[in-house]
C-alpha cells in the first residue's frame, strides 16, 4: 500500500475511535438525509425534476467549451474582467494580484469549495491580505484553524460546545455571548458586520455559471454571498469551469433539486444572480442615474485545475456535479468517518471520484474502496450520477496501474483461472473447503489467517459446507431416479 | 404475454455452492412446490463479481464468459438465489462485454432472462404463498443490490408478509448496507464491523427471532456478527423461510 | 504562444473528443405537465402565505397608500426603529407611499454607495445603523415563498439584505406559481439589471448542531405586504 493509503487508514481507524465525532455525523448527516426525503417527496415529480437537473448538466458539459466560451464574452461584455486559471497556482497568482493592485488589506469570503480546492486563503495571507471567512460554519474553521469537514456543513465535527470553547478562547466572548446558539450567532454576526463594512475585496465561489447572459448564480442562507458581493468594492468569484448552464431555464431545473437535495429546503434564502458589477447608467431608456450599490468591480477567475483532463476519461460524468452534499448524508461509511478522514478538499463518495480524478490515482484511489458500493450515493443524487459506477471506474484504473494491495493482485487472477475452468474449480473448492474446516468449531471459524483475519477480528466466518450444494444436489438427484 | 415458465436454470452462486447449500437446496425446494422444474447446470462457477469490484475487469469478464457459457446451454430463464449476483449478470455483464462481439450479445441476452429468486416468484410465477400457522418473527433485511440495481422493494416483503403475516418484525433502516461489500469487508475492516455493529443493533432491537435476505453475502455477513456477540436471532435465506417457514 | 483562456478551451475539446460520457435521451426537457389551468391570484396568494410562514416570515395585507404606511408603521415600531432604507418610490408600486411614511415619522436613510475606496467604507458605516429596508418586488413565487428583487437604478441591493427587518410591498397580481414559470415567460429577466435576487424567508443558519437560527447576515425578520 503507498503512504498516502496508509495514512488514510490510519485517519479512519482515528475517525472511528473519536466518539463525539460518531454522535455528532449520525445527528447531521442523519437530519440532512431525513429533510432531503421529506423535500424530495413533497414534489409531485420529483424523479422528473432530477432527470430535467441531469439532462441541464449533460447537455452543458457536452458542449463545455462553446458555453464557456459564450460565457466569457457576454460576461466581458457586461463588464466582467474574466480570467483564465490552468492550475491552483494560477488561481492564487491572478487572485492575490487583483489584491496587490489595488492595495487591498481585508478580504471577506462567502463559503466556496472551490477556494479551498487552491488554498487560497493561504496565498492572500502570505500577499498581506487577511481573510475572514462570513459563512457562520466556515467562520468557525477558520478561528479554529481547522478544515471544513462536509461540503455545505463544515462543522458537522463540531458540537456547541467545541464553538462556545473556542469563541471564548480566540475572541474573548463572555459567558452571556455563548450561553446559547442564537447568542453565539448574534455575536458572530455582530463582528462579522463590522469585517464586512471594512473589506476592500468580496470572495466567492460560483454554484452556476449561466452562458447565455454571462450570469453568476450563488446560493446561501445567512445573506453572507450577497453581503459580500455587494459591500466590498471589488468582487471576485472563482468558477470551477465545468459549473455552467446554457441559459435561464436550466439554471431553474437544477435550482429546483439544489437546496432541496442540501438541507431540505424548497430553495436556498438567497438565491442571487450576478450579471456584470454596478451599472452606472441605467438600461435603454432609464435615464441618467446609476445603481446605488453593488462591486465597482467584478472578477471571474474560471479554473481549471484538472478538470478538462477528467473531462477526457472514464470519470468525466462527475462534472455533472453540482455540490450538494447528498451524497455524504446518505453514505454510511462517511456517516460514521465524517469528512476529514478522506484527507482531501472533497469528502464523501462524490469525493472519492473528484480527488482522484484531479489529483491522481497515487495518492488518492484508495479513496474509491471506501465503498461498499450499495448504492445509496446513486439514489439521491439530484443529477442522478451514477457515484458507485465511477468508484469502480477508479478502482479499474488504480487495479490496471497495480496500485491494489499485493495479495488482491495476486489473488484476483489466480481466482479467476480457477473460476474459468469449472472442474478445476470444483475440485479446488473441495480441497480448500477441507482445509477451512480444519479450523471450525460448531460450524463458524472464529479466527482466519492472513488479510481475511480482518473478517474474524469482528466477526466469525461460516465454515464452508462438507458437500457442496452442486454436489449434494446431483447426488440427491441420482438417488431418486 | 409470455406464457408461464415450467423449467428454470438455477444459478445458484458461489457462495451458497460452498457455504450455505442449504439456501440452494430449499430454493430448489420451493420452486418446484411451484410447478417449475429446475435444473442445476453443473459446472457453473461463480459470476465474477468479486474481480469486478475490485477493479479487475478483464478477470471479471472471463468469469463473465464462462458463466454465460454456462447458463446459454438452453434458452430457460435463469434464476439467481442473489440479488447481488443477478445484478451483476443483468445489469453489469452487458456493459462488462459490450466490446465483445461472440459474447456481448449473448451478455444481453441472459440478462434479460436472468432473476433474482424472489423476484421471479413474485413478477413471473405470480405466487402468493399460504400463510404459515406458528413460526418465528421475521425482520427483513434489503441487500443493497437487488434493492438498487433490480428494483427489489416490494416483492421479498409480500412473501414474507403471506407467510409471516403479524409475526414481522419492522426493522428500522432495513435499506441501509450492512457492511459486507465484498472485499470492501477485509479490505476495510474497521468500517464494515462499525457498519456491522449499527446493523446488528436494529435486528436485537427489532424483536426479531430471524433475520432474512435475498442475499447469502448479506447473510453470512450478518450471521457471523450475530454468532461473535452471542445473539440469539438466527440468519436465514428467503428460500429456507418459504420452504419451511415454521422452522426457527 | 497560446494565451491560459486557449490552452484550457482546447484540452476541454480535446477532452469531449475522448470523452466517454453517458447517453443521454433526446430532446428538449421534458417539461413537467403544468396544473390544468393556471393558479388563481387568490391560490397563489394562499400559497405563497403558507410558504413564507412556514419560513417564519410574516404576510399582510392592505389597501391604498395610507394603509400600506401604516402597516409598515406599524413593524418599524414594533422594531422600535424609525430610520430606513428604501428603494425609490416608483418602483415600490405604491404611489405616494415615501410621503406618507414621512408622515408617520419614519425617516428616509438615502445613500449611493461611492465608487471611491476611501469614501465607500464611510458611506456604507452610515448606513449601519438603519433598521429597516423597503423595497417592491419584481415578482413573488408562490411555491417557496421567494421574492424577486431586480436591482436596478432606484432598485438598491442593500435595502434587502442590510438592515435587521426587510419589508417589501407587492402588488398580488405580481404573483407567479414558481421560478421556473417565471423565467419562462420572461427568459432574459436574469439580464434585466447587474444583481436579481430570489429572497425566501429570513437570513438562517443551521451550522451549529443542526439547530435552525435566524439573521445570521441577512435580515430575521422579513414582510411581505400584498395589495390588491
Amino acid at each position: 500500500m503507498t503512504e498516502a493509503a496508509l495514512a488514510f487508514h490510519r485517519r479512519i481507524d482515528a475517525a472511528l475511535a473519536d466518539a463525539g465525532l460518531r454522535r455528532a455525523l449520525a445527528l447531521t448527516a442523519g437530519r440532512l438525509a431525513g429533510g432531503r426525503a421529506a423535500a424530495f417527496d413533497a414534489l409531485t415529480d420529483a424523479d422528473a425534476c432530477r432527470d430535467d437537473a441531469r439532462r441541464a448538466r449533460a447537455g452543458a458539459i457536452a458542449r463545455l467549451d462553446s458555453l464557456l466560451d459564450q460565457f466569457a464574452r457576454e460576461a466581458s461584455a457586461r463588464g466582467c474582467t474574466v480570467h483564465w486559471a490552468e492550475t491552483a497556482a494560477d488561481a492564487r497568482r491572478i487572485i492575490t494580484g487583483i489584491a496587490r493592485e489595488r492595495n487591498i488589506r481585508l478580504a471577506v469570503k462567502s463559503k466556496s469549495m472551490a477556494t479551498e480546492e487552491v488554498e487560497l486563503n493561504e496565498a492572500l495571507e502570505q500577499a498581506g491580505v487577511r481573510v475572514v471567512e462570513t459563512d457562520l460554519g466556515e467562520f468557525v474553521v477558520q478561528l479554529a484553524a481547522d478544515r471544513p469537514s462536509h461540503i455545505i456543513a463544515p462543522i458537522v465535527h463540531l458540537s456547541r460546545q467545541d464553538v462556545a470553547t473556542l469563541f471564548q478562547e480566540k475572541l474573548g466572548a463572555t459567558a452571556a455571548d455563548v450561553a446559547d446558539i442564537p447568542s453565539m450567532t448574534a455575536l458572530a454576526r455582530r463582528l462579522l458586520r463590522a469585517e464586512f463594512l471594512q473589506a476592500g475585496m468580496g470572495i466567492s465561489g460560483v454554484n452556476l455559471a449561466v452562458a447565455d447572459t454571462g450570469s453568476l448564480c450563488i446560493v446561501t442562507n445567512e445573506g453572507n454571498g450577497r453581503l459580500t458581493s455587494t459591500l466590498p468594492r471589488v468582487h471576485v468569484a472563482l468558477l470551477g469551469l465545468e459549473r455552467i448552464v446554457p441559459g435561464a431555464a436550466d439554471l431553474a431545473a437544477v435550482l429546483t433539486v439544489l437546496a432541496r437535495s442540501a438541507t431540505g429546503q424548497a430553495s436556498s434564502v438567497y438565491t442571487n444572480v450576478m450579471t456584470g458589477p454596478r451599472r452606472h447608467h441605467g438600461g435603454p431608456g432609464a435615464g441618467p442615474a446609476g445603481e446605488p450599490d453593488g462591486p465597482e468591480e467584478l472578477h471571474i477567475v474560471i479554473l481549471d485545475n484538472g478538470r478538462s483532463r477528467v473531462l477526457g476519461t472514464p470519470l468525466a460524468e462527475i462534472l455533472y456535479c453540482v455540490r450538494c452534499g447528498a451524497c455524504l448524508n446518505a453514505c454510511p461509511v462517511y456517516r460514521l468517518i465524517g469528512g476529514h478522514a478522506y484527507g482531501g478538499v472533497y469528502p464523501g463518495p462524490v469525493g472519492s471520484v473528484v480527488m482522484p480524478g484531479l489529483h491522481g490515482l497515487e495518492d488518492w484511489s484508495e479513496l474509491a474502496h471506501a465503498s461498499s458500493l450499495c448504492g445509496a450515493c446513486r439514489d439521491v443524487c439530484p443529477v442522478k450520477i451514477d457515484l458507485p459506477h465511477l468508484l469502480l471506474e477508479v478502482r479499474r484504473e488504480a487495479a490496471s496501474r497495480q496500485l491494489a494491495p499485493l495479495w488482491i493482485r495476486a489473488a484476483m487472477p489466480a481466482y479467476s483461472a480457477v473460476a474459468t475452468r469449472p472442474r478445476l474449480y470444483r475440485w479446488a473448492g473441495r480441497a480448500a473447503a477441507r482445509l477451512a474446516r480444519l479450523l471450525q468449531q460448531d460450524g463458524w471459524i472464529r479466527r482466519l489467517p492472513g488479510p481475511l483475519g480482518a473478517w474474524t477480528a469482528s466477526r466469525d466466518f461460516p465454515a464452508p459446507a462438507a458437500r457442496s450444494f452442486v454436489e449434494e444436489h446431483q447426488a440427491r438427484k441420482a438417488a431418486a431416479r | 404475454m409470455t406464457p408461464r415458465p415450467t423449467r428454470v436454470q438455477l444459478f445458484v452462486t458461489c457462495l451458497v455452492d460452498r457455504f450455505f447449500p442449504a439456501a440452494g437446496h430449499a430454493a430448489v425446494e420451493v420452486l418446484e412446490r411451484y410447478g417449475v422444474e429446475v435444473h442445476v447446470p453443473s459446472d457453473q462457477t461463480c459470476c465474477g463479481q468479486p474481480a469486478f469490484n475490485g477493479g479487475f475487469a478483464a478477470d471479471a469478464a472471463a468469469m463473465a464468459r464462462t458463466t454465460i457459457d454456462v447458463l446459454s446451454h438452453s434458452v430457460d430463464p435463469v434464476v439467481v438465489p442473489s440479488g447481488s449476483c443477478a445484478d451483476m449478470i443483468v445489469n453489469h455483464y452487458p456493459g462488462l462485454l459490450a466490446g465483445d462481439a461472440a459474447y456481448g450479445p449473448k451478455a444481453k441476452a441472459l440478462a434479460a432472462r436472468t432473476y433474482e429468486f424472489s423476484q421471479f416468484l413474485v413478477d413471473v410465477l405470480g405466487v402468493d404463498p399460504a400463510a404459515a400457522p406458528s413460526g418465528p418473527t421475521l425482520a427483513y433485511h434489503a441487500s443493497c443490490h437487488g434493492l438498487r440495481g433490480l428494483g427489489l422493494r416490494e416483492q421479498p416483503r409480500r412473501l414474507l408478509h403471506a407467510v409471516a403475516g403479524e409475526r414481522s418484525a419492522d426493522l428500522p433502516d432495513a435499506e441501509t448496507c450492512c457492511g459486507f461489500g465484498g472485499l470492501f469487508a477485509v479490505k476495510m475492516g474497521p468500517i464494515s464491523s462499525a457498519m456491522l455493529d449499527s446493523k446488528l443493533d436494529a435486528i436485537e432491537r427489532s424483536g426479531a427471532d430471524v433475520v432474512v435476505a435475498t442475499d447469502v453475502s448479506c447473510l453470512m455477513h450478518i450471521g457471523g456478527g450475530l454468532h461473535r456477540r452471542g445473539s440469539r436471532v438466527r440468519a436465514r435465506h428467503i428460500a429456507e423461510v418459504l420452504a419451511d417457514p415454521g422452522h426457527d | 504562444m497560446t494565451s491560459p483562456r486557449e490552452r484550457i478551451l482546447s484540452s476541454i475539446r480535446d477532452g469531449l473528443l475522448k470523452a466517454c460520457l453517458p447517453a443521454e435521451p433526446n430532446g428538449a426537457a421534458r417539461r413537467r405537465p403544468d396544473s390544468p389551468a393556471p393558479p388563481s391570484v387568490r391560490e397563489m396568494a394562499d400559497r405563497f402565505s403558507a410558504a413564507l410562514t412556514a419560513l417564519s416570515g410574516h404576510v399582510h395585507h392592505a389597501a391604498g397608500t395610507e394603509g400600506v404606511a401604516r402597516v409598515i408603521a406599524g413593524i418599524a415600531g414594533a422594531h422600535q426603529t424609525a430610520s430606513f432604507i428604501s428603494w425609490d418610490d416608483a418602483h415600490i408600486g405604491c404611489p405616494g407611499l415615501l410621503a406618507a411614511l414621512a408622515a408617520h415619522g419614519l425617516e428616509r436613510v438615502t445613500y449611493d454607495v461611492s465608487g471611491e475606496p476611501e469614501r465607500r467604507a464611510a458611506d456604507v458605516h452610515a448606513l449601519a445603523g438603519v433598521g429597516l429596508g423597503l423595497t417592491g418586488a419584481h415578482a413573488a413565487l408562490a411555491d417557496n415563498g421567494g421574492l424577486v428583487l431586480v436591482g436596478g437604478p432606484g432598485r438598491g441591493r442593500l435595502a434587502s439584505v442590510l438592515p435587521p427587518v426587510h419589508v417589501a410591498v407587492v402588488d398580488q397580481r405580481r404573483l407567479r406559481p414558481s421560478l421556473e414559470a417565471l423565467l419562462r415567460e420572461e427568459p432574459r429577466l436574469l439580464d434585466a439589471g447587474s444583481n436579481v435576487v430570489i429572497v425566501a424567508g429570513p437570513s438562517r443558519t443551521a451550522d451549529i448542531e443542526m439547530t435552525l437560527t435566524h439573521g445570521v447576515h441577512g435580515p430575521k425578520h422579513v414582510h411581505v405586504i400584498f395589495t390588491a
